[in-house]
């Protein structure tokens, strides 16, 4: 197979592989399949398995594809940037054709960026700090889709159909296509994600990036591709070029991530080429081969150096201090309520922030944490049970997170892991407040013994009626949190009944 | 091959969104065009050999029953189908198969076809509150009795059968599995419907007491035939979750109806109007309901009960719980209304035993 074919090829992996990441994420979305395959790629994720065990001090077994993701990287390079990576694709469809050869240059030093973001969210991982790996491109990727992606289109796809549906001739088609696509991809309920806006902004910043410089993101920012740089400074696979070389510069213009090196004759570092085999076709001379040599491809000005891990260790603890110091760490939200099982204290330096459970959560109640559990936690699982409650039969989210920040519990179990309490708030309250019946709380309750009882309560008012309403009382030994009853609750705004972190635990 | 212009794009684009615009904009006759069949509809069971009366009075005039004409006309000419001569106005079947007491039951009313006419669009609405209990828990209708239904409205001639509900909690699709009811249906060649948001409308209530319109699921109000098929069950303020309740499955913002719900209930049922009630205590949830969860609060009573008349139905149920059908608000209420009759004493009902 000649190179050009080999280049064909990569470009067929990659779409492939951008379907197969989307495809898993659609699939497992709202966990309409159990055991929910979300967490499958994040276990692929050498970056994110070195930092949660390096956090947690103890063997994930878990993360074994990501050994194999190193071993693979240690003969083959960089490959999972340019051949796999599902934001990798997205950034080479994105970026212009025109931008080969013309775009700026930032000095190559840049490109130790990425490495000293590797250093600083390995060094944090050791002191049980994993707030970093919110830059990791499939935390990005999954993240994006499910909170921004599958929301929009759920929300696009259910408004054509409600206005569509009003055109007579049209709803016979209309509900052949409703009942297709709410049974295999939509949801039930609209979602919505505190954070969504951020998150876009974020996801667009990095593919913008792209138009100006091609694969930016790749060159100079991504720790993960930092990681596989490191690990592929000593691959085996890598680019040669031949004597009959006559410097014409074609390949350099038509790298994507800028590594051909004229003034090394031509030569690029095995850290930063992809294997995208761009460079080889373009060739007049078919000076371009790739084989195999295990020298290990030092002298870039941007290596990592010692100074730099000096300086990231610094830079961690630095970090960590300043992320400490927030107040919220010592005065707790009480409404900072954790997915069943999952303890406050370990959480933070387990969860690798990939979102697989907010993603399976099928009443979208789990939401990405942004300011509740201040920087520290950004993007942690937090549920906010008028957006969703916790589902009494469901387990999909400690079944599907990959690190066991949220621990895998059969049903009975999660039921003896109360998520908080639910406390009635009795000036807004229907029946406390005197304003009529409600007991929706009472009648939602969905334990066999249920949590809240009524109790009928009589008040005299001013004109010397008396009033008798049956009030809920929640009976807090039994309430396990789930929320329901916040989420149904008919008064306006925030609930008459709110669950909260167990005020006696 | 002709190339497509941007241009040329758009223009396309923007005649077919100002059609498209045009037609949503013709908008509350969504309601009018649907019922045209309906009277259509009527017509032919008036031509029917069973049915007694040939005008189109909306009393089954047959059995003597107290309902009342309502105090305006209602939109809906959607009425309890005339009675054979001899059958009971209610039926209650005891036995330990579900099917076969379910087809008595119905027998003794004067069998199916008294309902399903040949071409229907049939519409079985059972109780699949939630995904959280199987059916031996008694918190969703049994699935024997419902694949039942479905049998016999295809039996019938029925054109298609649909059964569904909008769980209060979680998805359809999990609900659906969970009760049992969607492997039963299908295996009765029903289909299950996941209630869409596009198919709910706000709709007039016209002799609505409380409210006078509500987001109601339109396939509800334009199916020829809604079969309503409860679970007996106990409910916190209602007190009982009977057919009357079950209605609220068909309507969107429930938690609204909350704010006098026997009325509520009564008003919904007046616009809703199913004509045939089948109520399953096969299985009796008698405490921590609706949502059980408990197989010490379940009662096994292998009782059916089929009516026209959803208050009868409602009323004779009351009595299985030991109480009286003007404990429960929305039965008194319904009956006030002139939806159907409370007073058992007055109606004639058959219990057979299978």
């Amino acid at each position: 197979m000649k190179i050009a074919h080999w280049r064909r090829a990569r470009q067929v992996i990659q779409a492939l592989a951008l379907v197969f990441f989307l495809g898993l994420a659609v699939y497992s979305w709202r966990s309409l399949r159990s055991p929910s395959p979300a967490g499958i790629p994040l276990r692929l994720d050498p970056l994110a398995a070195l930092a949660a065990m390096l956090a947690e001090r103890r063997w994930l077994t878990a993360f074994i594809p990501a050994l194999v993701l190193v071993a693979a990287s240690i003969l083959l390079g960089r490959f999972w940037c340019g051949w796999l990576c599902p934001l990798g694709t997205l950034i080479d469809w994105i970026s212009p054709r025109h931008l080969a050869g013309t775009e700026p240059a930032p000095s190559s030093r840049w490109r130790s960026v990425k490495y000293a973001l590797l250093f600083v969210t390995l060094f944090a991982a050791l002191w049980g700090n994993l707030t970093l790996l919110f830059l990791d491109p499939l935390t990005i990727f999954l993240r994006s889709v499910s909170t921004l992606l599958l929301p929009a289109l759920n929300w696009l796809i259910t408004q054509a159909e409600i206005t569509l549906y009003r055109v007579v001739f049209l709803r016979g088609a209309l509900e052949a296509l409703d009942a297709l696509l709410r049974s295999a991809l939509l949801s039930y309920k609209q979602p919505y994600y505190g954070g969504a806006v951020l998150f876009v902004l974020f996801l667009g910043g990095i593919l913008a990036l792209g138009l100006i410089v091609r694969r930016a993101w790749c060159r100079y920012l991504c720790p993960l591709g930092g990681m596989i740089a490191f690990v592929s400074k000593a691959s085996w696979l890598k680019r040669r070029v031949s004597d009959s070389c006559v410097s014409c510069g074609a390949c350099a213009r038509h790298c994507p991530m800028g590594t051909i090196d004229a003034d090394k004759g031509y030569a690029s570092d095995s850290g930063e080429c992809t294997l995208c085999l761009d460079c080889a076709p373009v060739c007049p001379k078919g000076a371009i081969s790739f084989g195999g040599d295990w020298r290990v491809d030092r002298g870039w000005s941007y290596d990592p150096s010692r100074r730099q891990a000096l300086g990231a260790l610094g830079a961690s603890l630095a970090g960590l201090a300043l992320l400490k110091l927030n107040p919220r760490a010592h005065h707790p939200d009480p409404h900072r309520l954790r997915p069943p099982g999952a303890k406050e204290e370990s959480l933070l330096s387990s969860c690798i922030r990939c979102g697989a459970c907010l993603h399976v959560c099928p009443t979208h109640g789990l939401q990405p944490s942004l300011t509740q559990t201040g920087l520290e936690g950004l993007g942690t699982p937090l549920l906010v049970p008028r957006l969703g409650h916790c589902e009494y039969s469901c387990t999909a989210c400690g079944n599907t997170c990959p690190t066991g920040a949220i621990p895998r519990l059969s049903q009975p179990e999660k039921l003896e892991h109360p998520i908080g309490k639910a406390y009635i708030d009795p000036k807004i309250c229907i029946p406390w407040s005197g304003r009529g019946d409600c007991i929706v709380c009472e009648e939602m309750c969905p334990l066999p013994q249920k949590a809240i009882f009524l109790r009928e309560t009589s008040f005299t008012d001013n004109i010397g009626e008396v009033r008798t309403f049956l009030a809920p009382i929640v009976l807090h030994e039994r309430c396990i949190g789930c929320g329901l009853c916040e989420s149904k609750c008919p008064v306006n705004g925030e609930a008459a009944i709110r669950v909260v972190v167990d005020p006696m635990s | 091959m002709k190339v497509v212009t941007r241009r040329v794009f758009l223009r396309g684009m923007m005649i077919l969104g100002a059609g498209a615009a045009i037609a949503a904009c013709a908008p509350k006759s969504v309601v009018v065009p649907t019922q045209e069949p309906k009277p259509a509809s009527l017509t032919k069971i008036a031509e029917a050999p069973t049915s007694v009366p040939a005008s189109a009075s909306p009393e089954p005039a047959a059995t003597g029953t107290p309902i009342q004409p309502s105090a305006t006309p209602v939109v809906k000419a959607r009425t309890p189908s005339p009675a054979p001569a001899g059958a009971a106005y209610l039926a209650v079947a005891r036995g330990t198969s579900p099917a076969e007491i379910t087809m008595r039951a119905i027998a003794a009313i004067g069998g199916i076809e008294r309902f399903v006419k040949k071409g229907y669009d049939v519409i079985v609405k059972p109780n699949i509150c939630n995904a959280n209990n199987g059916p031996e828990y008694a918190s969703t209708t049994n699935p024997e009795v419902v694949a039942t239904l479905v049998k016999l409205a295809l039996g019938a001639g029925a054109k298609r059968v649909r059964v569904m509900d909008y769980p209060f909690a979680g998805s359809g699709q999990a609900a659906y599995a969970r009760s049992g009811i969607e492997e039963a249906v299908k295996a009765a060649g029903g289909e299950m419907e996941l209630m869409a948001a596009m198919k709910f409308a706000d709709t007039k209530i016209p002799v609505g007491q409380d409210i006078k319109s509500w987001p109601v699921y339109q396939p509800i109000l334009e199916a020829d035939l809604v079969i309503n098929v409860p679970i007996a069950k106990d409910h916190g303020i209602a007190r009982l979750t009977l057919a009357g309740k079950n209605l609220m499955g068909t309507v969107e913002n429930r938690p609204g109806i909350h704010r006098n719900l026997g009325q509520r209930i009564a008003d919904i049922a007046s616009l809703v109007k199913p004509q045939l009630t089948i109520i399953d205590a096969v299985r009796m949830l008698m405490a921590n309901g609706p949502t059980g969860g408990n197989l010490n609060d379940v009662k096994q009573a292998n009782t059916v009960i089929a009516s026209h008349d959803i208050v009868a139905a409602d009323a004779y149920a009351t009595t299985l719980f030991g109480l009286r059908p003007e404990d429960i608000s929305y039965v008194a209420a319904s009956a006030k209304m002139g939806l159907g009759t409370m007073d058992l004493k007055s109606i004639k009902i058959e219990e057979p035993d299978v």
